[in-house]
């Protein structure tokens, strides 16, 4: 087995009458950059802290390698964590705190100065031996909380949120070191966050969770185009959603109804009939002069407002169906050919556009029980 | 991560000593409060048993503390100078935390070491200083004397209500600062901007933001010294030495140390006691209420 | 438009009128507070210092002053602090109950903080009640309590040094458990659980990572509990039994009663300064101790050791 694996069958932990993580099954495979990626409360910090030993699950079970460590105190784990605020101990000197695990397994002292200093160079703090946590910046403090977990050799290393205490750009930097550092040290990192740029970006597969449930795992381009449903299709990017009803459904092409338009999709293997959603990202939906020759997915709409977001412009267009999407053009420097106010054409190319079915707790309006019309003449 | 019996535990130690050496104290002022007296020595004789408690002594108590009875002038005096000192040390008390709290600005800390620094200073130190400055040829008769306010020294230590108040609120002051101190420090300075964005004057925003905030502490600080204050004696023995301005402390204390009765002592102790608590559960409520009231105000 | 006025007048004007000014300045800050708070200060802290000043005094009056002296300190042979038996017991009597408090009531009071910050089951609730009690007792209910199981229960004990270390530790240990406990709360779990995570036993979390960020809290409660224990007046008069089990606030009580001498003041400045002395000290530690934990600005921390 690959060093690193881990296994979460049915793990469920309650908190008094709260259901914290509902019986959850994942399989990380070792050497892999896994992300827990959802809104606070859905479960990912509990789930993170039952695998290294700070709660003790209700039920289920967790596999390191094969073996449940469920029960196993925290000491005993080859798990090691990197926490949200670090937790250096400030009574410590950055070599202390990074020789802290060791010194806990009473290697001897020779062993301990060359891994400390081995694993201050592989985050790029050598020298800084002697500094107190309260002496660096808080990128700094993020790095000697790395390495003084990586120095261990843990078959996985856990992090919880490490980069939301940093600005911006700070965070981008760190995130790419990040995950060359993972890429180097081949082990596997468990990220938990609530970014999902931040989880696109560093994983190699992830997992979506609400409720205490995983909605999908999959890898970063799987889950943010082929989002299997609602919450994942919203949580990840902007997601233009229209109510829809659906004429027929296959594994290779679907064909919904939307207020006398009808529109082919993707096929799907979910099972869709009835009231559905369907979602398209911005950078996918692209916009027409208004008059151009109509064909196949396409809806009139006008422009609502226009956006800079310096790369790229938002242009928001109310469709005729009546909902709000957003489109997203790159800033090619040649000029946006739409302005607020004015009619355009909007084409929903079928391969970019998905079936979902409603999900629990979504009601369908009573729009998309319409019976379709007869698709409106092309003028 | 640890064992469950850990903290239990680690906490025995305290708890055992508490219950020992406090809950058990009490319960022995209740044994003799409750008990009979030796007719021939003189000596309480305690009654553990609550079933047998015998209720005489606490009735006798009760009646000397009614309308009529021999203690009753010495409980409302207390009640009048504890009120009356309270009042005079938010009086004071109150602008210096206010000031200390919003407008100091730079000499924030040095003041505030100034003020937390008499709660560091030996009580009975405090107390000497003024009986020194009170005395017939002391700094304050001789001041008031070049100042012509006085025309030969007065005697302050020689039985006076007002020297006893003065002493209690010069005594107990600090500590109403500090925690009215706190609750002043905390308001945000945006409820006050907001105040007076909204048109109030700053008496205004004074009177209908900052007072009502500032509750909490008012009550915490009272609770500080009044509870103590009605149990002190010593502050009147010092300044005042004379049964005229007497307190229901000193009336404990007499029972105990002068021709002891520690029957007679314990009842009232157990009186006061229980005044005391209800007190308490009275500023406890007032609290309560009060936070509830701010919690709305910050909701807004 | 000519230019705005200034706010107040300076140059040019009489001493009264500026005088006037600055009261009345309305950007100024509010004259009368300021006024009120240093006329506060003054009244608090100059008689304090006059008795001091007088302790130094040449004759044996308390209210006039001739010259400067030590003879009460140890100059005079009969009277002065280092010859007066009564004097010197005094001063002794209490750093012997004050160094007891301290040695007895700082572990306990240190578990007990722990094991109730952490305890949530059967028993924690009342236990924490039955710890925040003494806080609010008032002294002399609790000395009539103390010097009553000592007389009629654990008659074992009687009056005198042993009851007074008893009483002393019995009303220290809340104010260790309050401050001790208030540390642990900004500390958090986070520091244990790394810990653990490193591969350290719990004994060792505890031990080696938990108990030195306590060592502030520890200094600082210590220094609070030799504070409170040197000034305590009531438990230490009612657990007497007179003569060398009186301390310095006991002997200080019994001669402004009768016709004392300077060197009663003698012996207050001494207390005073060994107390200012030792707390001074221990807020010293704590900010020393929590200096790489400090963010810019922070002055609350003068309020809270306040207590």
């Amino acid at each position: 087995m690959a060093r690193g694996e881990i296994e979460l069958n049915k793990l469920t932990k309650e908190f008094a009458e709260v259901r914290a993580v509902d019986g959850i099954d994942l399989h990380v495979h070792g050497a892999e950059f896994f992300s827990l990626l959802g809104p606070s409360g859905c479960g990912k910090t509990t789930t993170l802290r039952m695998i290294a030993g700070f709660e003790q699950p209700t039920s289920g079970q967790i596999l390191l390698d094969g073996t449940d460590v469920a029960y196993t105190p925290p000491h005993h784990r080859n798990v090691n964590t990197v926490f949200q605020n670090y937790a250096l101990f400030p009574h410590l000197n950055v070599f202390d705190n990074v020789a802290f695990g060791l010194r806990r397994a009473k290697r001897p002292k020779n062993e301990i100065k060359q891994r400390v200093g081995q694993a201050l160079e592989l985050v790029q703090l050598s020298g800084y031996d002697k500094r107190k946590s309260s002496q660096l910046s808080g990128g700094q403090q993020q790095r000697v909380a790395l390495a003084r977990a990586l120095v261990l050799n843990p078959a996985v290393l856990l992090l919880d949120e490490p980069l939301g205490a940093l600005d911006a750009k700070l965070r981008k930097t760190l995130q790419i070191e990040l995950k060359a550092l993972q890429q180097e040290v081949g082990i596997t990192f468990l990220y938990v966050t609530h970014d999902q740029e931040e989880a696109l970006t560093m994983s190699d597969r992830l997992a979506v969770m609400n409720g205490g449930h995983v909605e999908q795992i999959g890898a970063p381009q799987d889950v943010y185009e082929d989002p299997e449903t609602l919450f994942v299709a919203d949580f990840l990017g902007v997601s233009n959603l229209m109510e829809a009803r659906v004429v027929s459904a296959g594994a290779g092409v679907c064909r919904v109804a939307l207020d006398g338009y009808e529109l082919e999709t993707r096929g799907t293997k979910l099972d869709v009939t009835g009231a559905a959603k369907i979602v398209i990202r911005p950078e996918r939906l692209e916009l027409e002069e208004h008059g151009t020759a109509s064909g196949l997915n396409r809806i009139p709409g006008m422009v609502e407002r226009l956006v800079y977001v310096g790369s790229a412009v938002q242009v928001i267009v109310r469709a005729a169906t009546g909902e709000s999407l957003q489109a997203l053009i790159q800033n090619t420097g040649k000029g946006i050919p739409f302005e607020q106010g004015t009619p355009v054409q909007l084409h929903l190319p079928p391969d970019a556009v998905r079936v979902l079915p409603f999900g629990i707790g979504d009601e369908p309006s009573l729009k998309a029980d319409e019976p379709a019309e007869e698709t409106a003449a092309t003028t | 991560m640890y064992r469950r019996w850990l903290w239990p535990s680690l906490s025995a130690p305290g708890v055992l000593w508490l219950i020992v050496l406090f809950v058990v104290p009490f319960y022995a002022v209740l044994g003799v409060a409750f008990g009979t007296v030796d007719p021939i020595l003189f000596q309480p004789v305690p009654i553990w048993n609550p079933l047998q408690w015998n209720v005489g002594w606490v009735v006798e108590v009760l009646h000397r503390l009614a309308p009529g009875g021999i203690w009753f002038d010495v409980g409302i005096r207390t009640i009048v100078y504890v009120a009356f000192s309270l009042a005079l040390c938010l009086l004071i008390g109150y602008p210096v935390a206010y000031y200390t709290a919003r407008h100091a600005g730079r000499l924030k800390g040095i003041i505030l070491i100034l003020i937390i620094l008499p709660l560091w200073i030996s009580y009975m130190m405090r107390m000497l200083a003024w009986v020194n400055l009170l005395q017939t040829d002391g700094y304050v008769n001789r001041f008031l004397m070049f100042t012509h306010v006085l025309s030969q020294p007065r005697g302050w230590l020689e039985g006076s209500s007002s020297t006893v108040i003065f002493a209690l609120v010069y005594g107990y002051i600090p500590y109403l600062i500090l925690p009215l101190f706190a609750s002043l420090d905390r308001i945000d300075r945006s409820h006050l901007e907001a105040a007076r964005d909204l048109g109030a004057s700053p008496w205004s925003a004074f009177r209908h933001v900052t007072l009502p905030l500032s509750k909490t502490g008012i009550l915490g600080g009272a609770v500080l010294i009044t509870l103590p204050m009605f149990g002190d004696y010593f502050t009147p023995n010092i300044v005042s030495p004379t049964p005229k301005t007497s307190m229901i402390g000193n009336q404990i204390d007499l029972y105990f140390h002068g021709g002891p009765q520690p029957t007679v002592g314990a009842a009232l102790t157990i009186l006061l006691a229980a005044f005391l608590t209800l007190l308490m559960l009275y500023y406890m409520w007032s609290i309560h209420r009060a936070q509830r009231d701010v919690g709305a105000v910050g909701a807004l | 438009m000519t230019a705005v006025a200034e706010s107040r007048p300076t140059r040019g004007f009489s001493p009264a009128a500026r005088l006037r000014g600055w009261i009345r300045n309305p950007w100024g800050r509010p004259r009368f507070l300021v006024l009120m708070t240093w006329a506060y200060i003054l009244w608090s802290i100059v008689p304090v210092l006059i008795a001091v000043q007088f302790s130094f005094n040449g004759t044996r009056s308390r209210t006039v002053w001739d010259s400067f002296s030590t003879r009460w300190y140890w100059g005079d042979p009969v009277d002065s602090v280092w010859h007066d038996p009564t004097l010197r017991h005094a001063l002794v009597q209490s750093f012997k109950l004050a160094g007891a408090d301290v040695l007895i009531a700082v572990p306990i009071g240190v578990l007990l903080a722990l094991g109730l910050a952490r305890w949530h089951g059967r028993g924690s609730g009342a236990s924490n009640f039955i710890m925040l009690f003494p806080l609010v007792t008032p002294e002399i209910v609790m000395g009539v309590a103390l010097l009553l199981v000592f007389t009629e229960l654990f008659t074992f004990v009687h009056t005198g040094t042993t009851a007074q270390i008893l009483g002393h530790v019995t009303f220290s240990i809340s104010f260790v458990v309050v401050i001790v406990r208030g540390r642990l709360f900004s500390i958090g779990r986070q520091y244990e659980e790394a810990a653990a995570d490193l591969g350290a036993s719990p004994f060792v979390a505890l031990t080696r990572v938990l108990l030195p960020l306590l060592t502030p809290a520890i200094v600082a409660s210590a220094a609070v509990v030799f504070a409170i224990s040197a000034d305590d007046f009531v438990i230490s008069q009612w657990l007497s039994k007179g003569g060398e089990t009186d301390t310095v606030p006991i002997r200080i009580y019994s001669a402004t009663r009768a016709a004392p001498l300077p060197s009663v003041n003698a012996i207050a400045t001494i207390m005073m300064v060994s107390t200012l002395l030792i707390v001074t000290l221990g807020f010293v530690a704590w900010r020393v101790f929590t200096r790489g934990e400090r963010k810019e600005g922070a002055k609350e921390e003068l309020g809270a050791f306040g207590m």
